[in-house]
């Protein structure tokens, strides 16, 4: 009876780990969206405050410098 | 970083972060490039890379790790998706291939 109780014990920590693996998993499940722009397109114009509170506007760059722009997830995440 | 400035290139992250949590972020891992705002999510819509994350069983719309070079004349010259943390390299070695007028 005891070594029943035991193995119900171990199929239930087994289950909920299974649980929390899956949980964890399904951050990391999304909708994938591609960009439908592509090389030889014109990037979009944008206006937007960097870490300074200061405006950037893409369009300055124009003439000046290539800009490489980098689009992460989340802040203080791996990136 | 140093190779990006003799490609003749500036680099700027892009988050949905508000600046105040970017800031924080850019000075714990030093970054030297602006990081950029989008809270209103507008340019990753026009970029079309909103992606639906599932935490938790909410749905929540993030940037697609994405990362383009734009040349001086404002053209696309490339769109890499990463699969992991970005990784500036590719983009440094196309500015660096970039006309430099």
């Amino acid at each position: 009876m005891r070594s029943m109780r035991l193995k119900t014990l171990v199929f239930a920590a087994a289950l909920a780990a299974g649980l929390i693996a899956g949980s964890i998993r399904a951050q990391e499940e999304h909708k994938v969206t591609h960009t439908s722009l592509k090389a030889g397109d014109m990037a979009p114009d944008f206006t937007l405050l960097d870490n300074q509170w200061k405006q950037i506007h893409l369009s300055d760059y124009r003439g000046k410098k290539n800009v490489v722009l980098a689009f992460y997830v989340l802040a203080f995440t791996e990136g | 970083m140093a190779k990006l400035e003799a490609s003749d290139a500036v680099v700027f992250g892009i988050s949905i972060d508000s600046p105040a949590a970017n800031n924080a972020f850019a000075q714990k891992i030093g970054v030297t490039f602006p990081l950029l705002s989008d809270m209103n999510r507008k340019v990753l819509k026009e970029y079309g890379i909103l992606k639906m994350y599932n935490v938790q069983k909410e749905e929540y719309d993030w940037a697609q790790r994405t990362t383009f070079v734009v040349d001086k004349k404002g053209m696309i010259q490339s769109v890499e998706e990463e699969a992991s943390a970005i990784n500036p390299n590719n983009a440094v070695a196309v500015c660096t291939k970039l006309p430099k007028k």
